[in-house]
């Protein structure tokens, strides 16, 4: 078992490994060594445009992580006030923004933005001068639809487990129902909206399709790097996917540490 | 510059090998020195001197589309050292990819790279605005080759300029390779045969579908049906036996994966500058010759930048620095002035007339045709 | 009165940022996406109103997309959740609580990295320098692996473990402990006690990694575009080519149709029958 574990972290880190090496590589192209140097990493950070990527992709991925986050909790708590019709739609329009691929999103949403644009634009530039295009918010936008569902279903499964006689303990003792969902429904759920906030924001992050066709011409990170495979990858890459795989470490490791604090809270709480 | 003194003797030899047309006039003037006499002329003359008429008013980031491998990081870190703009730089990988982005709007695109025979598309669309040519003061149409200009105007209108032109051949690994293929015919026999499984084919209609008929003995334009569905034919028979379909070969060929390749004449300098025995052909049948252009897309946000960048790519000396660095032949005689001589002489880069003559510029029809297309997509999805 | 109407304007505004999303972001790109697909091509590639079947009836010309995806998808899902389970198995039961996290932040990390630049490096590993080469020096020549479909199954385990193990790990750790110690007090065989209690109470995170999986997977261009190099063709392959190469958007609107269609049969029929059987609550969790 220790042994199939291990082989497995090798698996995992091997490729890792290699891209984290070939950051240090003096010569041209990526994979062909040439001695050490740290070269490669002044010019990935003096480089405007990956700098740019970097920054497009962290607006992003943070503005989709927020948004889902908050409208898949506000989706699940509303979801819970009601029964019926209004349900079985809601459920299946949540089940098949999960369900359709990326791809499917991507092209469509080009398609139904491009031909909804050209409808209003004239419009718009007639009263105001202003035209609407695609750009950062279409991104955001189409990413959010996939992550706030997902959000949406973490938060019910942790509130269908919730312990209602919390709820009702609240009541009894006269909190006024903002008080109640702030000090005893929020804490409870927040380590599955925390997981949902950090789950979208990957998600975002890696995104390669949807927003190959709906960013306009936005640079997002996985897009500068996909080009840059297409002319030859230079270690200059690899060496922005290094420091993107620490500090997304780190992130992860304060993640870990604020999880597993706010779930002793909410333990010691009920 | 390589000859500032030529011998008379020489000279005469070299008019002579011109006249008789066994040298391009680029090798002519570049040989002689008459292309640096111009050009100094040129200097000379203040109205013909380059004129630097970028660098103000301008701010932002601008748009650049092209090809893989196609140009110079240095001439672009030095537009954003003179000017402040910062160039973003997209790559495609085929003409069709190109278009269907524009057709499909909000690009964003400020300055991009179409090739010869979609520039009519493109202007039948409305997609490409004709050019503002006081916005391009170190274009001059007097040195380009005429040979080359014929597509980027349309209706006595210029809509592109020339970047540089090139040829579609083959490249091939000779120290994998016993018996290089000559002909487009040989190319497919030996990726049926001896080569399986470590032959590319592009990922692009003209080429990979044009390579086949010509294979076949047919035009590399053909619309044919008879022709088109034979060509279609021995791409279904070859595909098992390809390494892979893909328009970035140049890894493949580094590494090893992939003995033979279709492949520009761009890709193929830039791999025998590296592995000298990485060896550029034309297939003696024929194949294409190609002109790429600059063009701007209709609605560039940021336009005045896209022509800035477009003119400071073709300002000679920024241009032949373009040459050195991606290995395809500028169309402009001024820049051939300042290209080494060894380039000038590199078969690669300027093929013997023989070879040159049997090339066909790309059909426009090639681009909309809905068959080609379709052919292309059954032959990948096969 | 006046609480129950509160009550319901709260609700709905609870609801509809959502709703709107549905709206504009899958309904109507959906709806828009049906309208092309009875269309057809114009001259000069994209779209023309039409109303014709042509698009489906031609669907067979990708067949071997969808034979492709549909083979290839499960198959790597299955593979998938056949070395994730031993891992997360391993991570649940066998490490300390105290290291626990920290193993399983391991194994998600790589998922942080960029996706392209993790396929590339398989590019070189399984191109001709590496993997094959290893194989030659020990006596087994000629071996391909790029561009094939092995690669591709590669490429998924590797890209998608990262995301089938903690599902797994989670529905794992739940299990109560006490239940093992039981039945093996009862004289069951350690196997014995995995069939009967663990695997069936860990199904449920099973199904969500798998459902996971195979949805990404189903939808995926990137992986066989750099692993397959246009030999292995997925329906994601099939799409970008109709649309931004031989511009025949109505019949990429026609496959798109048809793969949304196979998405749902197939999840229907995977939570009628898989996830029917286990606990739905609990199959949401992450």
């Amino acid at each position: 078992m220790r042994i199939y574990a291990t082989l497995v972290y090798l698996f995992l880190y091997f490729p890792i490994a290699l891209i984290v090496g070939f950051s240090f590589n003096a010569g041209k192209y990526a994979m062909d060594w040439q001695g050490f140097s740290l070269a490669w990493y002044s010019k990935a950070f003096s480089n405007p445009l990956i700098l740019q990527a970097l920054i497009t992709s962290l607006i992003i991925a943070g503005m989709t992580a927020l948004l889902s986050a908050i409208i898949g909790t506000m989706t699940a708590l509303g979801l819970e006030r009601v029964t019926g019709r209004t349900r079985t739609i809601f459920d299946a329009l949540i089940y098949i923004s999960i369900m359709v691929p990326g791809i499917v999103i991507g092209i469509s949403t080009l398609i139904a933005f491009v031909t909804l644009f050209n409808m209003v634009n004239p419009l718009l530039l007639s009263l105001w001068n202003i035209k609407i295009e695609m750009g950062i918010w279409t991104v955001i936008a189409a990413h959010v639809l996939f992550n706030l569902a997902v959000v949406c279903l973490l938060v019910r499964a942790r509130l269908t487990g919730m312990d209602r006689s919390l709820v009702e303990a609240s009541e009894d003792l006269y909190a006024t129902p903002m008080g109640t969902f702030r000090q005893v429904v929020l804490p409870l759920l927040m380590p599955s909206i925390l997981a949902g906030f950090l789950l979208s924001f990957t998600f975002s992050f890696e995104d390669f399709i949807i927003t190959f066709f709906v960013a306009g011409p936005n640079v997002t990170l996985p897009i500068y790097v996909f080009s840059s495979i297409r002319r030859g990858v230079t270690p200059e890459i690899n060496a922005v996917g290094t420091v993107v795989l620490l500090s997304s470490l780190l992130l992860l490791v304060i993640a870990q540490v604020i999880l597993q604090r706010s779930e002793k809270i909410a333990v010691a709480k009920s | 510059m390589s000859n500032d003194t030529i011998k008379p003797q020489k000279f005469l030899e070299e008019l002579r090998r011109y006249e008789k047309g066994s040298v391009t006039r680029r090798h002519f003037l570049g040989v002689t020195g008459l292309g640096l006499a111009t050009s100094v002329m040129s200097a000379a003359v203040p109205g013909l001197q380059p004129r630097k008429a970028f660098a103000e008013g301008l701010s932002g980031t601008v748009n650049f589309t092209t090809w893989p491998n196609y140009f110079a990081q240095e001439n672009i870190d030095n537009f954003t050292k003179n000017t402040g703009v910062k160039v973003n730089v997209t790559i495609f990988g085929s003409n069709e990819e190109m278009l269907a982005k524009l057709q499909a709007g909000s690009t964003g695109w400020d300055l991009f790279v179409p090739t010869n025979y979609t520039i009519s598309t493109y202007k039948k669309l409305d997609l490409i605005e004709p050019l503002d040519m006081k916005l391009v003061p170190n274009y001059d149409a007097s040195t380009q080759d005429p040979q080359f200009t014929g597509p980027g105007t349309i209706d006595g209108t210029l809509y592109a300029i020339v970047k540089d032109w090139g040829t579609t051949g083959y490249v091939v690994d000779t120290r994998k390779v016993k018996k290089t293929p000559e002909t487009w015919k040989d190319f497919f026999d030996a990726a049926q045969g001896e080569l399986s499984g470590k032959v590319l084919v592009h990922d692009y209609q003209l080429t990979t579908i044009g390579g086949a008929l010509k294979a076949l003995g047919h035009s590399f334009n053909s619309v044919d049906a008879g022709e088109m569905a034979a060509a279609e034919k021995l791409l279904l028979a070859t595909k098992p036996h390809l390494f892979g379909i893909n328009s970035d070969y140049q890894p493949s060929m580094r590494n090893g994966d992939a003995v033979m390749s279709m492949c520009w004449t761009n890709d193929g300098a830039q791999l025998h500058r590296d592995i000298k025995e990485m060896e550029y052909r034309l297939g003696k049948d024929g194949g294409e010759i190609w002109a790429d252009h600059y063009a701007i897309p209709k609605g560039a946000p940021n336009r005045a930048a896209g022509y800035a960048l477009m003119d400071y790519l073709l300002t000679p000396e920024i241009n032949a620095k373009e040459v050195k660095s991606n290995g395809a032949p500028s169309s402009d005689s001024r820049v051939n002035a300042m290209v080494p001589k060894e380039m000038l002489e590199n078969p690669i880069l300027y093929p013997a007339k023989e070879l040159l003559s049997k090339l066909e510029f790309g059909a426009a029809e090639t681009l909309t045709n809905p068959v080609r297309a379709e052919i292309m997509a059954r032959f990948k999805a096969a | 009165m006046n609480d129950a109407k509160h009550s319901r304007t709260l609700t709905a505004l609870l609801l509809a940022p959502a709703g709107v999303f549905f709206v504009f972001l899958l309904v109507l790109p959906l709806l828009v996406m049906l309208v092309y697909s009875f269309g057809v091509r114009a001259p000069e590639g994209g779209y023309q109103a039409a109303f014709t079947f042509d698009n489906y009836l031609n669907l067979p010309a990708r067949g071997k997309a969808f034979t492709n995806t549909l083979l290839l998808a499960p198959l790597a899902t299955a593979l998938t959740v056949l070395f994730a389970y031993p891992m997360a198995y391993f991570l649940a039961v066998k490490v300390s609580p105290r290291w626990r996290n920290a193993m399983l932040v391991l194994v998600v990390a790589p998922f942080w990295t960029s996706q392209l630049l993790r396929y590339y490096a398989w590019m070189m590993i399984l191109g001709s320098k590496g993997i094959p080469s290893w194989l030659e020096w020990i006596g087994i020549a000629d071996v391909r692996l790029l561009n094939t479909p092995y690669a591709v199954l590669i490429g998924a385990v590797y890209g998608f473990l990262p995301l089938m193990v903690p599902p797994i790990f989670v529905s794992l750790e739940k299990l109560d402990k006490r239940l093992l110690e039981a039945s093996a007090d009862l004289g069951s065989k350690p196997w014995q006690s995995f069939l009967q209690i663990t695997l069936p109470l860990s199904l449920p995170g099973v199904a969500t990694g798998s459902m996971l999986v195979f949805i990404l997977l189903m939808g995926d261009y990137i992986l066989p575009q750099f692993l397959g190099g246009g030999k292995v063709y997925f329906i994601g392959n099939a799409l970008v080519d109709l649309f931004l190469q031989s511009r025949n958007w109505p019949f990429g609107a026609a496959v798109s149709i048809a793969l949304v269609i196979i998405m749902f049969v197939t999840m229907y029929f995977y939570m009628r029958f898989v996830l029917g059987k286990t606990d739905q609550r609990r199959v949401a969790m992450v």
